[in-house]
């Protein structure tokens, strides 16, 4: 069976796919490819968002009583990844491409050096503490993730 | 466990940034040194004067950025967190300037006792540095090849270190040396250049070669094998070192260059395969990097396979400009240029004083425009080991030129950082 740190991993890589699509169309100068390839993105990365905050982590806040601890920054690093995503949509609105270019630079530093401590850090405790309760977390998570 | 994750043990700006401002200044210092010297710097390898050279670089810079970039990144790539990174920075920072000053002063100097004075200064300072950032990382389960590149990283550190610190108080103290000083020497940099240097690039080049360019991730098995291939390869060609066995020293640095010149092809071809908009200072300074550190492995393998090249007093000193200036400075400055925009503005968001992007703090632009003047400082240093008297003092001028434009790059950002936390905001 997949454990949770592979299967949110997955979806990590799945994100980056389409991080990728949207900057390159957008350092091409198809600012309305750049548009509905960054939407498809952002959609993908709030619902992973959504699916840690309202599945995952009160899942492993319940079991280890660690509200306060690990998913408590990873959910303050969730806004900051939200205000980064507004901000990139702004510049695509305003067809501000060098403004988008330099938002989606530290969209995908700030992004990614979060999922390395997701991945390397939460996801593995996480599989530790919910190991009884794997299958029923990942059918919720693959319901959260799912392409609408 | 639950630490790790908090931004109260997050390292403060500070503690990383004081090491990436004065790393520059060696640069620029070693640099000067070049121009005011002229040709007979690059003569021999032996000279005083570029021993203290290399020292300014390789120890005033190279482990300068090394030792602030671990602290900051040890906790986010491995979990271990250093008990007090601020109050560690502090004394480490100090410890390294001092030390790599009055090394590079001792050996320029012939100052025997200063020699020892130093080099014992530098071997405490490492010392507890190995002891603050290895407690915490060796708590912690080898459970990426990063992980475990970065505990055998450490170990080359401590051998190396014990190494040159060995070396320079036989010298200072007229002790009998074991064996002959070149190859303690040449173990010396093998062990600082390739069991600590070579494994710790490798290690973050797993974590930050796909994070930053979005290629494919480094493949898993050579990726575990690696680190303790250049350890194992470093420990024999100690031992073929130590029992005068010069076949099993030559077969060491082949098969180290060849573990290197694979390493180097691969991440070479996975940057091919970016997937990124545009090719910004980092990707840059990588590739001139990794060309550079392709052409010293090629040369380390020829004269492994054909002693006699080796002997050519050219021969090591355009190796060691093309390893450590052509790739370590370069790999190193592409890192910065990542980090120190990035933690600049992560450090404006967590204080409320936020811009949109890191760009605002340092643009890509002056950043591209230095890499090319610090690539063209390579290829005139690297002509300039065949060519002195053309080309010593040009080659001075233009890497010094490219060291002052990379301080006044993250003096700039540094400046700028400091300016939007005082007004609380630049949006």
């Amino acid at each position: 069976m997949t454990t949770i740190r592979a299967f949110m991993t997955d979806d990590h890589r799945h994100c980056d796919d389409l991080f990728a699509d949207a900057e390159q169309a957008a350092g091409k100068g198809q600012l309305d490819v750049a548009r509905a390839e960054f939407g498809h993105f952002r959609q993908a990365v709030l619902a992973h968002f959504a699916a840690e905050e309202s599945t995952l982590f009160p899942a492993f806040e319940a079991r280890t009583g660690m509200a306060m601890g690990p998913t408590r920054v990873m959910r303050m690093e969730h806004e900051q990844i939200r205000a980064l995503l507004a901000d990139a949509v702004d510049a695509l609105a305003a067809a501000d491409s060098e403004e988008f270019l330099g938002i989606a630079e530290t969209l995908l530093i700030m992004m990614q050096q979060h999922n390395m401590k997701e991945e390397n850090i939460l996801y593995p405790m996480c599989d530790e503490h919910l190991a009884d309760v794997a299958g029923e977390v990942l059918a919720r998570l693959e319901v959260d993730t799912a392409e609408p | 466990m639950q630490a790790l994750l908090s931004f109260d043990k997050a390292p403060p700006f500070a503690a990383p940034a004081r090491f990436f401002l004065t790393a520059p200044l060696f640069l620029l210092a070693a640099a000067l040194v070049l121009l005011a010297s002229g040709p007979e710097l690059l003569e021999s390898r032996w000279s005083p004067a570029l021993v203290a050279v290399t020292h300014l670089v390789t120890v005033g810079f190279m482990l300068m950025v090394m030792c602030g970039a671990l602290i900051q990144i040890l906790p986010v790539v491995a979990g271990a967190n250093l008990a007090e990174p601020l109050g560690t920075a502090r004394w480490l920072h100090a410890g390294l300037t001092g030390g790599a000053l009055a090394l590079a002063a001792a050996l320029a100097s012939g100052e025997q006792r200063f020699l020892a004075g130093a080099a014992g200064l530098l071997g405490a300072v490492v010392a507890g540095f190995l002891w603050a950032a290895g407690r915490p990382l060796f708590a912690v389960a080898s459970t990426s090849p990063t992980i475990r590149g970065l505990k055998i990283a450490l170990a080359g550190l401590a051998v190396a270190t014990a190494a040159g610190c060995l070396i320079a108080v036989a010298v200072a103290l007229g002790w009998p040396l074991p064996h002959a000083l070149p190859d303690l020497v040449d173990l010396h940099a093998g062990w600082a250049l390739g069991a600590w240097g070579g494994v710790l690039l490798a290690a973050m080049a797993y974590v930050v070669v796909p994070m930053f360019q979005l290629t494919p991730g480094y493949p898993a098995r050579p990726g575990w094998l690696f680190p303790p291939l250049v350890l194992g390869l470093a420990v024999l060609w100690a031992v073929g070192a130590g029992f005068q066995m010069p076949f099993w020293v030559r077969v060491a640095q082949g098969a180290t260059a060849l573990a290197g010149i694979a390493f180097a092809a691969l991440t070479l071809r996975l940057q091919s395969r970016r997937r990124r908009a545009r090719a910004d200072a980092t990707l840059r300074c990588w590739q001139v990097a990794l060309v550079a550190t392709l052409l010293a492995l090629l040369m380390l393998l020829a004269s492994a396979v054909h002693p006699a090249l080796g002997e050519h007093p050219r021969w090591a000193v355009l190796g060691g400009v093309l390893l450590i200036v052509g790739g370590y400075v370069s790999f190193i400055t592409g890192m910065l240029y990542k980090i120190v925009p990035f933690l600049a503005w992560l450090h404006l968001q967590n204080c409320g004083a936020g811009v949109s992007s890191a760009s605002r703090i340092l643009a890509d632009r002056p950043m591209l425009a230095q890499t090319r003047v610090h690539a063209l400082a390579v290829f005139l240093l690297a002509a300039a080991c065949l060519w002195p008297e053309w080309l010593a003092r040009p080659a001075g001028f233009v890497l010094a030129s490219a060291s002052a434009w990379m301080f006044a790059n993250l003096a700039g950002a540094m400046r700028r950082y400091r300016e939007l936390a005082a007004a609380g905001g630049g949006r």
